[in-house]
């Protein structure tokens, strides 16, 4: 594990305003969570993301809002390699990755890419969601979600400038945190231009279903209970 | 003529009208495409405007033929208005079009240049010019100034019309245009991920954003809103 002595909390994303402004929402949180991200501290990407979210965490909020940090190295090399990446559940394709956890489960949220820009919101209500009251859901929808049978694993690539695509990130994840057969990660597909030459994506939100079927623009959690019920 | 009929859409045989005002004044009006575009103040916008039957001939592949409201439809379709054949711009921002005749077919698109020359000189601008015999879209004469008056882009005075282009989907309603002046060039790469975005538009809805992948956006700053989320 990464000592977090080691690593600045100055983040210029995350200015004193905006950490205001945050705290008036994870004030909320009722029960502890945990935040783990997988970096390659040799990119400045990651370097980047270990201040953001040690800055994050430093935010007084309503119950202990916990921090790991792992090298990539850490998870495959060394004895307990295995065990870590076992554990962590995540996808270490594209770094930095980020996941939430509470009561000792991996949620499924995960994070690739710093969540900035219009992503903060879909970042700040996945803590939310996870450890506070949460947005409301209708009783119905929450059993149709937690119905679902077919593990999906679905990818959101957004940019942080698109203001339609935290709405499609929340959604996902929000059905994530509720089965958990269902992993949702958002991706900055600006950071990982392999993924967007191999899916050709000229628009976002795009929407990648168990690696295979994709789906451009929002949606609603009632259209994705379906789509994830009908998927691959 | 009165308020109402500027209400009711309805339309003059003339091509200038004159409306007159609560206060006493008249206002000089232009019938075009979208109704009466007015020449001072504010002006009607042509997004949505079906197009109106026509019949005009054409210069196409060495051929003449008939094109008509019908031949437009069922695909999409660009109206490339330039000022006359035979002039220096126009053979450039037309093979220009025809490097990319191609990927517009491909898109399912169909390009129509106008001018308000007759079929006749298209075709003696096709014997004279390289540039222009290997144009494979149709060129379209329009020497009565029936379209190039529907698309409001006739210079009356001077019987030519402004570089307007026109994106029109399957059901010949205009999707995006953009109109210059004489001597403005055009880009038809540009125009191709114009049609291309009206397509998609069409195709997805408008709730989707283009992703440009360009450096910076990474650090845009983060920006909290959550009214009404919570």
């Amino acid at each position: 594990m990464i000592d977090l002595k080691e690593i600045s909390s100055e983040c210029s994303l995350l200015n004193d305003k905006l950490c205001q402004d945050i705290e008036g929402i994870i004030q909320k949180l009722q029960k502890p969570v945990t935040i783990k991200a997988v970096l390659d501290m040799e990119q400045e990407k990651s370097v980047e993301m270990a201040s953001f979210l040690k800055r994050f965490c430093e935010i007084p909020a309503g119950a202990p809002v916990n921090l790991e940090l792992y090298s990539v190295k850490e998870l495959s090399e060394g004895p307990d390699a295995g065990t870590l990446a076992g554990s962590l559940k995540l996808n270490t394709q594209y770094l930095p990755v980020t996941g939430l956890y509470a009561d000792g489960e991996f949620s499924g949220v995960s994070f690739h890419g710093i969540p900035g820009g219009k992503e903060i919101n879909a970042f700040i209500l996945a803590v939310y969601n996870l450890a506070g009251p949460g947005q409301e859901l209708s009783e119905g929808t929450k059993k149709r979600i937690q119905k679902l049978k077919r593990p999906v694993n679905v990818k959101i690539c957004v940019s942080l400038g698109c203001h339609h695509c935290s709405g499609l990130v929340t959604a996902c994840q929000r059905i994530a945190m509720l089965n958990p057969l269902i992993d949702a990660e958002m991706i900055d597909a600006n950071l990982y231009s392999d993924l967007v030459e191999q899916y050709q994506i000229s628009r976002v939100p795009f929407m990648i279903v168990n690696d295979k079927d994709t789906y451009t623009g929002p949606r609603s959690i009632e259209d994705l209970v379906v789509l994830f019920k009908n998927s691959r | 003529m009165g308020e109402h009929d500027w209400h009711s859409g309805q339309r003059c045989p003339g091509a200038v009208v004159l409306f007159l005002q609560s206060d006493g004044m008249f206002s000089v009006h232009f019938r075009a495409a979208a109704g009466y575009l007015r020449t001072g103040g504010y002006m009607m916008h042509l997004i949505g405007t079906e197009l109106e039957d026509f019949c005009v001939q054409a210069y196409h592949a060495g051929e003449f033929e008939e094109v008509t409201k019908e031949s437009v439809l069922g695909h999409w379709s660009v109206f490339f208005f330039y000022p006359a054949d035979f002039t220096f711009v126009c053979p450039t921002e037309l093979g220009d079009l025809a490097d990319f005749y191609e990927d517009f077919k491909a898109a399912g698109c169909e390009i129509y240049s106008v001018s308000e020359d007759t079929h006749f000189v298209h075709k003696a601008w096709a014997d004279a010019s390289d540039t222009i015999r290997r144009i494979s879209y149709p060129m379209l004469a329009d020497p009565a100034g029936k379209l190039a008056r529907f698309f409001g882009v006739l210079v009356e005075e001077e019987g030519q019309a402004l570089r307007g282009t026109f994106i029109l989907n399957p059901e010949g309603k205009i999707r995006a245009y953009e109109v210059h002046d004489m001597g403005i060039g055009r880009n038809a790469e540009e125009l191709l991920r114009k049609v291309q975005a009206a397509q998609y538009v069409e195709e997805h809805g408008d709730q989707v954003c283009p992703a440009r992948w360009k450096p910076g956006e990474d650090t845009l700053m983060p920006s909290l809103d959550l009214v009404g989320l919570l």
